[in-house]
């Protein structure tokens, strides 16, 4: 069963084609990296995984999921599986950073205990870990807003390290990282999927990041797929003409 | 039983005019009442005001201010002067004021002024304006009529009606406070107790003076005494039990009995004494204005109002009353003994 | 693979670590770990904020003895069915149609008096023009607080006695409280813009005026219209208000209908009123979206946006007919006879009144007060936030039931603020023994109705994403909300409450009156019997009163941020 299936697939956003004709097929294992310019539909695609947009032709597929008329319920179940890390971090800044980790784990939590854990954290122990693994233990208790752009980024790959999802969906997880950092990150969210079996999908902007942690470059333009090849058969020059023209 | 005799013996010259048409059973004769005489007017003042508002910017004036379009019905409106008058919102107001049109133009036609009529929906309002000479002739009650004789001096008693030389109250209780029909108002000492407005002569004032004959402290309530702010007002929440007892107009309680309107949870406890009370009251700058005879000439007009004739009618039964008749100033010598024992008069 | 399994797989990613559940978090295995700590003065606050609520509820008697009065059901039901079946009769119609001419002209007059008042004097009151002067800022705030701290009808009622029956007494009733307001909020909103763009225009030598007009206008504009297009609502409501003591317009009608309990009609005012609302709602939203989010250019060409040029026009157009309509004359505020008048008015109110007894009433009655405006704004703050998932547009296109739900509770809110506080008071109290609570419940129903609406429009401000990334990872729509929307809500939606305390204080005297007391029952006395000197006392401890619970809400505010 593949983590993500896209069936020619065309999404629009208002009056603009955001995705055109779009046939993706990923396999468990695999870690794909999306790049294009932006604009390109990176984004969208992304969003298209985790049903937050829907397309309006073709089939989506996520975990051997059909999106379309997937239940409510089953919906959540689903993306309780799919863990995202988003560019613009979408952390909740008025939170603690225990409660914006453990926000990983709303899916499963029923809304009791999303909201007793706001009055008194719960698995803590488990936040703790996730949080050292990104060397931010210390800040446990801090607001998510006083920390800096890159800890925050570090925050949000916390909370999925605690979700544990099987499909992993980063959008530029590296934007606010210095590179020794930006490595770390990366493995940590192949060490996820590796250790579940599951699927990353990162659409990135570092030809190098994308070729030293990546096993297929997925490249888009215009909304069309005009690149799909496995890493070891492409060079950083390759992929350059994704990045050279800034629109 | 009293109390019944009251309600049935509410004055006949009341009985037509103050039916609601919303209630009346289909059977009464379709006599002209006031809320329907509304319909006539409302469509010339909404005329009126939407001609206002289209109207040429030259010698435009304001739809609320007193220079506002004389009498449209005033035959030689600025050779006889302009008169503005008014009336403290009492019983109906909705009626009234939107009616007074009606009261200008008939007082226009006989004394040949030019006579306007300016609403005001706030007792105190309705005295503040008589003093600065924004109003010239009011129909005040019987305490603002006190207070606005001693805030400007000068001010002539012109008429009143018939029914006010013989004006009274009526307390009202809830029925399940079982009380029956009683002269004793000390009864009521222990109710949740409502007025009317705090400066209605017949809502407060001459009541509050009656229970105090009676050694019930009028403001001693539990809780403190309520102010409705209406006799209607009273009366639905005395329905309504919130307050178990209240006291109300006379004109207004027989009105509403024969309309059918009253709550039968409301029943009549106790009938004042009569004392005076509304009157129409003259502002010493519209005599020194328009002449000594201001005066005379007012009265004459009130006091030849015939219910004969139907012009004439019409405003009768817009105040519920039968004629217009004398008033001195003497009258109300005793809601002004009230209104300093309670405060009300400074 | 399900969702169930998901539980136990926790474990792997935790096992470098080695801290088993439940063992206290920093144990000499892992790395060290931070204690919880609380903010003191939040808390402190916060218990200070229940124990006011607790007091104020017990004050209206909520936890002694029936506060119900369930008997008094039919008269509401009365009320109710009026809703249903306004009076629609052609004539009555007319009647209203002129009358709310009146009403719009006196709003648009005010407030647009008020916001060039608020205008020109914003700038005394910024914290930039003073630097570091604070003595001068504190007594220039000071001296926005008497006009504000006093309510509109208030002001209405003591322009009457000097200016009579001008219709400047509806427009200055309205200019004058709303002008103070205004300043004070345009100040607040400048001195939070971003300075950033600014001072480096002043740094390059650019002139006063420039760099106010390039550097700060263009970053507090959309907030400053969006506030005038508020005021312009709020001030249809006032003069709405104003009409109750007689200065004609839809109020005047109202209050008429309202006398006689002929509720039919009332009705039929607060949709006309209702209508002139949405009618300003509306056009404000439309504003504040097109500057907040301007239309792309397109062939590179400046195009300027149709709807602002439109507004730009129409607005002052509005003003300049009301003025027109109303016929105002500024001759007739320095008149010989207003002289006459307000010297009277003021030998008769000065010196006040200090006695004994009036000040242990006036202290008493301030009690009152104080317990009336807390019940009244906890109410509107639960029931705004209780309504926020309804009143809020969705960003995002939703099933039509809920949608549905949507406009109908922000109609809701619309008719509950359109409904004035008299007549709330009136009609709770068929259904609840007098006292404190029918009023301050009246009033709590009319701010939920402004509540409402400002939260919703301060959660659509809010940034989406944070909450939409939680539905991405599957939580529930109350989760989403708790984690993603409610920390972030709080303290705008605190401030908001916060703010509306201090209107209600004000507001407290419309509702006095049926056996509820407070400040604003003795007030409608002392005015009732023409008791200057009381009147001028009970004035001051009104104004001390608000500016007390604005300098209180401040420091709760500056807590919040």
């Amino acid at each position: 069963m593949p983590a993500v299936r896209l069936r020619d697939v065309e999404v629009r956003l208002g009056r603009t084609r955001a995705l055109a004709g779009v046939d993706l097929v990923v396999g468990a294992g695999e870690r794909v990296a999306v790049v294009g310019s932006s604009g390109a539909g990176k984004s969208t695609l992304l969003r298209l995984l985790t049903g937050a947009v829907r397309p309006a032709t073709g089939a989506v597929e996520v975990l051997g999921h059909d999106l379309a008329g997937l239940p409510a319920r089953e919906l959540r179940r689903l993306r309780a599986r799919v863990g995202t890390v988003h560019q613009h971090l979408d952390l909740v800044g008025a939170l603690r950073v225990v409660h914006d980790v453990n926000a990983g784990r709303l899916g499963t939590w029923p809304t009791w205990r999303a909201a007793l854990s706001l009055l008194r954290p719960q698995g803590v122990p488990e936040v703790v870990a996730a949080l050292a693994e990104v060397g931010l233990a210390d800040r446990l208790y801090d607001r998510t807003d006083r920390l800096s752009g890159g800890q925050q980024q570090r925050v949000a790959v916390a909370r999925v390290l605690l979700q544990q999802p099987d499909l992993v969906l980063a959008d530029e997880p590296a934007s606010a990282l210095d590179p020794a950092l930006t490595d770390r990150t990366m493995l940590l969210l192949r060490d996820v999927v590796e250790r579940r079996g599951g699927a990353l999908l990162a659409s990135l902007h570092d030809p190098a990041v994308a070729l030293r942690h990546c096993t297929r470059v997925v490249g888009l333009e215009q909304g069309r797929v005009v690149l799909d090849a496995p890493v070891p058969a492409l060079t950083a020059a390759d992929l350059a003409a994704f990045y050279g023209a800034p629109r | 039983m009293r109390g019944r005799d009251v309600a049935r013996s509410g004055g006949p010259e009341l009985e037509p005019s103050l039916q609601h048409p919303s209630s009346a059973p289909a059977s009464l004769p379709a006599a002209p009442t006031r809320r329907r005489l509304l319909a006539g007017l409302g469509a010339g003042l909404g005329a009126a005001a939407a001609a206002g508002a289209l109207a040429a910017c030259g010698g435009r004036t304001s739809p609320v201010s007193p220079a506002a379009d004389p009498s449209p019905a005033g035959p030689s409106a600025p050779s006889g002067g302009a008169l503005t008058i008014g009336a403290i919102p009492d019983q109906d107001p909705e009626v009234l004021q939107r009616l007074y049109g009606l009261v200008a133009d008939s007082m226009a036609e006989a004394t040949g002024l030019a006579v306007t009529y300016r609403p005001v929906t706030d007792y105190a309002a309705a005295v503040s304006l008589f003093r600065t000479g924004d109003l010239d002739l009011v129909w005040f009650g019987g305490l603002t009529g006190v207070q606005a004789r001693r805030q400007t001096p000068g001010a002539v008693v012109v008429a009143q009606r018939d029914i006010d030389e013989d004006f009274r109250s009526v307390f009202v209780v809830n029925e399940a406070t079982g009380l029956a029909p009683s002269e004793d108002l000390t009864e009521l000492a222990d109710l949740r107790f409502t007025y009317g407005s705090q400066t209605s002569t017949s809502g407060f004032l001459m009541p509050a003076s009656f229970l105090t004959e009676q050694g019930v402290d009028p403001r001693g309530f539990p809780g403190g005494p309520g102010y409705s702010g209406s006799h209607d007002a009273t009366l639905q929440l005395v329905a309504s039990g919130s307050y178990e007892a209240g006291v109300l107009n006379e004109q207004v309680w027989v009105a509403r009995s024969e309309a059918g309107e009253v709550d039968p949870a409301v029943r009549l406890f106790s009938r004042t004494p009569p004392y005076h009370d509304y009157h129409w009251l003259l502002g010493p700058d519209a005599v020194e204005r328009l002449g000594e005879d201001l005066p005379e000439r007012l009265q004459d007009y009130f006091l030849g109002l015939s219910a004969d004739d139907p012009d004439d009618a019409r405003v009768l039964e817009l105040f519920g009353a039968g004629s217009f008749v004398e008033a001195r100033a003497s009258d109300h010598a005793q809601i002004e003994a009230v209104g300093e024992q309670l405060g009300l008069l400074r | 693979m399900s969702a169930g399994s998901r539980a136990g797989a926790a474990a792997p990613v935790c096992a470098p670590v080695g801290a088993p559940d439940g063992a206290p978090a920093g144990g000499d295995a892992g790395p060290s770990v931070p204690r919880l700590r609380r903010s003191r003065a939040r808390w402190a606050w916060g218990v200070g904020a229940g124990v006011l609520l607790l007091w104020s509820l017990a004050g209206a008697g909520v936890f002694s003895g029936e506060v119900l009065n369930p008997a008094g059901a039919r008269q509401l039901a009365r009320f109710g069915a009026g809703a249903l079946a306004p009076d629609l009769s052609p004539d009555f119609l007319r009647l209203l149609l002129g009358s709310t001419l009146v009403t719009v002209a006196y709003a648009a007059l005010g407030a647009g008096l008020a916001v060039a008042a608020g205008a020109l004097g914003a700038p005394l009151l910024t914290r930039s023009s003073w630097g570091r002067r604070r003595t001068g800022r504190l007594l220039a705030r000071g001296a926005v607080a008497v006009p504000r701290g006093l309510h509109e009808a208030v002001w209405g009622l003591l322009l009457l006695n000097v200016l009579g029956l001008d219709p400047w007494v509806g427009v200055l009733a309205i200019a004058v409280p709303y002008g103070a307001v205004t300043a004070k909020v345009f100040a607040d909103l400048l001195d939070e813009a971003p300075r950033a763009a600014h001072d480096a225009l002043v740094a390059a030598g650019a002139g006063r005026t420039t760099a106010l007009l390039y550097g700060l206008w263009p970053q507090a504009a959309g907030g400053l219209l969006a506030y005038a297009f508020y005021r312009l609502e709020c001030a249809v409501r006032s003069a709405v208000v104003l009409g109750l003591i007689g200065a004609g317009g839809l109020g005047y009608q109202l209050s008429l209908s309202f006398t006689s309990l002929r509720w039919d009609q009332v009705w039929t005012c607060v949709y006309a009123l209702t209508a002139v609302c949405v009618a300003a709602v509306v056009a404000g939203r439309a504003v504040r979206r097109r500057i907040a989010d301007p239309p792309a250019p397109r062939g590179g060409r400046l195009r300027r946006d149709r709807v602002l040029v439109v507004a730009g026009v129409a607005v002052p157009a509005l003003v300049a007919w009301s003025a027109w309509y109303l016929a105002v004359s500024p001759a007739a505020l320095v008149d010989d006879r207003a002289r006459e008048q307000l010297a009277l008015l003021v030998s008769a109110a000065w010196p006040p009144d200090v006695s004994g007894p009036l000040l242990v009433a006036l202290a008493g009655a301030a009690v009152v007060t104080v317990q009336t405006s807390v019940v009244a704004v906890a109410l509107a703050t639960a029931g705004a936030v209780l309504l926020a998932g309804l009143t809020t547009r969705p960003a995002h296109r939703v099933a039509v039931p809920r949608a549905l739900a949507g406009v109908l509770v922000r109609t809701a809110l619309l008719v509950l603020r359109a409904v004035p506080p008299p007549v709330w008071a009136l009609v709770l109290l068929f259904v609840l023994r007098p006292g404190v609570l029918p009023g301050a419940l009246a009033l709590g129903v009319y701010t939920l109705g402004v509540m409402g609406r400002l939260t919703g429009e301060a959660l659509e401000e809010l940034d989406r994403r944070p909450a939409d990334a939680l539905t991405a990872l599957g939580a529930s729509g109350a989760a989403a909300r708790l984690y993603g929307v409610a920390p972030r809500a709080v303290g705008p939606v605190l401030a908001l409450a916060l703010y509306r305390w201090e209107v209600a204080v004000r507001d407290t005297v419309l509702v006095g009156l049926l056996g509820a007391g407070g400040l604003g029952a003795l007030l409608a006395l002392q005015l009732a019997v023409f008791d200057w000197p009381a009147v001028t006392t009970t004035l001051v401890v009104v104004v001390a009163l608000t500016l007390a619970v604005d300098l209180v809400s401040d420091r709760a505010r500056a807590v919040l941020r």
